[in-house]
């Protein structure tokens, strides 16, 4: 009775946890090499070649790195910094509240404000016009759909700042870091020590696994970029929908090209990161 | 004599996360306001007031949103919880754990691009019992991994007990697990509303604009540069998760299991 229950369990697991993802990943292979889709004559490796060759998929992914990397490196270092100094301030009951409130801003709605800031028709264009700095528009400084992605990582950064900040405040209480570092400073540590042999050991250990969680998240986003993003390159998410969902049905292959590539990436880290047998991850 | 510079900072930091919500309410309010004026033509109700009407249709939007986020986060919670037990009793686990991550892990607008071809096929494209199901898929995972912690040692002990001492299976579940899980299952419920409420690229896709939630709104109006019907919709976006919150962490995590 117990093995009947455990097995349609089981059963289950697979038809809804395994069986979309891996047919959603044989059909992006099968498309990628021309074997199906309305255009394609039979098994081909042109589209990969073509995808390579052009070099556009390998832009796309540094470009996503980097601004992944650089969005997270100052949400995370933010965090660390509004928990090292205003741990006790921010639990008190008004100011608890308000951290927690970043939590509710949606992606799209985060891209639409910093759209609403800090385009040329933006509030602070406008400021800058009043304040006699600019004498049109086009003067203002592009900060959106920019080539160095400043507004794509403004608006991560106010959308992962917050929840690390939660994260680690979490984490200083669960692993009772306060009392360590007391014991610490007891035994003559200075203050820097505190942080660079208890604070930044213990909170990097336990929170590691979620920062490169979140780094593959960024890596994927896509309403962002998409509002906020430029024409080339591309974040790789919007590229992999810009070229599934054109008109042009030859190119589609290319597409599932690309998102064979990123899915196989985006598996591989995570077989990297949760088959190891111990963690010191935070559980959320 | 050392200035405090704490409150300053402080100060700063509650004006920053308090900024856009009252940007958004503001802009709502707002129609008329060019470059390079800092005050609007028009502040006032009517933009509000067409939402009464259904001239935008962002009333049917909002229960749109309201039913996909209710639905997807009742069925991932429910199923998520009963699945999840099968999963980290298992003897391989960490296998069971690791094919978990990868829906998980995956851009939502590329699966759902990826598995489009199905939702065409199953009838399940471009209407909202489709969307459900997708966002579902999404959501799923994410309650797997949510309850992994919850099925532990102290709790099979629990459930040993209770079996040793001749409860029934069901008496097991109603007595002992539902009540130890009931603070787990409202933030799950809580979470997994609010990733389909979030939810914009998956929506986009297996929607093809036929289904019009509150994120596929914003966006238009976006596209259409219609800015102050945008705040509006945001406004509406937004505060349901503000009032989630507020309860969710009065109440929930205040008490943890």
């Amino acid at each position: 009775m117990k093995n009947k229950t455990e097995n349609i369990g089981l059963v289950f697991f697979i038809l809804i946890g395994v069986l979309p993802f891996a047919a959603a990943f044989v059909y992006a292979i099968l498309y990628s090499f021309g074997i199906i889709g309305v255009v394609n004559d039979g098994f081909t490796l042109e589209f990969w070649e073509a995808v390579i060759h052009s070099g556009e998929f390998f832009k796309s992914f540094g470009y996503s790195a980097a601004i992944a990397f650089v969005s997270l490196s100052i949400s995370v270092v933010g965090a660390l910094w509004i928990t090292l100094k205003f741990r006790h301030q921010l639990e008190q009951k008004f100011l608890s509240f308000v951290t927690y409130l970043p939590l509710a801003i949606p992606g799209v709605v985060a891209a639409f404000f910093t759209l609403q800031l800090f385009s040329k028709g933006g509030l602070f264009s406008r400021i800058s016009y009043k304040l006699g700095w600019i004498n049109n528009a086009t003067q203002f400084p592009d900060l959106v759909n920019d080539i160095y992605a400043v507004g794509i990582t403004l608006a991560f950064a106010t959308m992962v700042l917050p929840f690390f900040v939660l994260l680690f405040m979490n984490v200083y209480k669960n692993e009772r870091i306060e009392e360590l570092s007391i014991l610490a400073q007891a035994l003559g540590a200075k203050k820097i020590q505190v942080v660079q042999k208890v604070f930044l050991p213990i909170l990097f250990q336990k929170t590691w696994v979620l920062i490169v969680l979140y780094f593959i998240f960024l890596l994927g986003s896509y309403e962002i970029p998409l509002i906020l993003g430029q024409e080339s390159p591309q974040m790789l998410s919007v590229l992999v929908i810009r070229e599934i969902k054109q008109y042009d049905l030859t190119k589609i292959s290319e597409g599932y090209v690309v998102a064979v590539i990123y899915t196989a990436v985006v598996a591989l880290a995570a077989v990297a990161l949760f088959l190891p047998k111990k963690h010191g991850n935070h559980e959320t | 004599m050392r200035l405090n510079w704490k409150p300053f900072i402080l100060s700063l930091f509650v004006i920053l996360v308090l900024f856009p919500f009252a940007y958004m309410i503001l802009l709502s309010f707002m129609s008329g306001w060019r470059f390079p004026n800092l005050v609007p033509e028009y502040i006032g109700l009517r933009n509000w007031e067409t939402i009464l009407g259904s001239e935008v249709g962002l009333l049917s939007s909002f229960f749109s949103s309201v039913l996909i986020s209710l639905s997807v986060g009742i069925f991932s919670t429910i199923i998520g919880f009963l699945i999840s037990r099968t999963v980290y009793y298992h003897p391989h686990k960490r296998i069971l754990n690791l094919l978990t991550y990868f829906p998980y892990i995956l851009a939502p607008v590329v699966f759902a691009a990826c598995l489009s071809y199905f939702f065409l096929k199953l009838g399940l494209f471009g209407n909202i019992g489709g969307v459900i199901v997708a966002q579902f898929l999404i959501a799923f995972p994410y309650a797997l991994l949510f309850f992994s912690s919850f099925w532990n040692e102290k709790i099979r002990s629990y459930e040993d007990l209770v079996s040793t001492l001749g409860g029934s299976p069901i008496q097991k579940f109603t007595k002992v697990i539902l009540p130890l899980a009931k603070s787990m299952l409202l933030i799950c419920f809580f979470q997994t509303f609010l990733i389909s409420w979030f939810e914009y690229g998956l929506t986009s896709i297996i929607g093809v604009g036929k289904v019009q939630t509150l994120t596929i709104k914003v966006f238009l109006f976006i596209k259409e540069s219609n800015y102050y019907y945008g705040a509006l919709a945001c406004c509406l976006l937004i505060f349901p998760p503000v009032v989630l919150l507020y309860f969710n962490k009065r109440y929930v995590f205040k008490n943890p299991i």
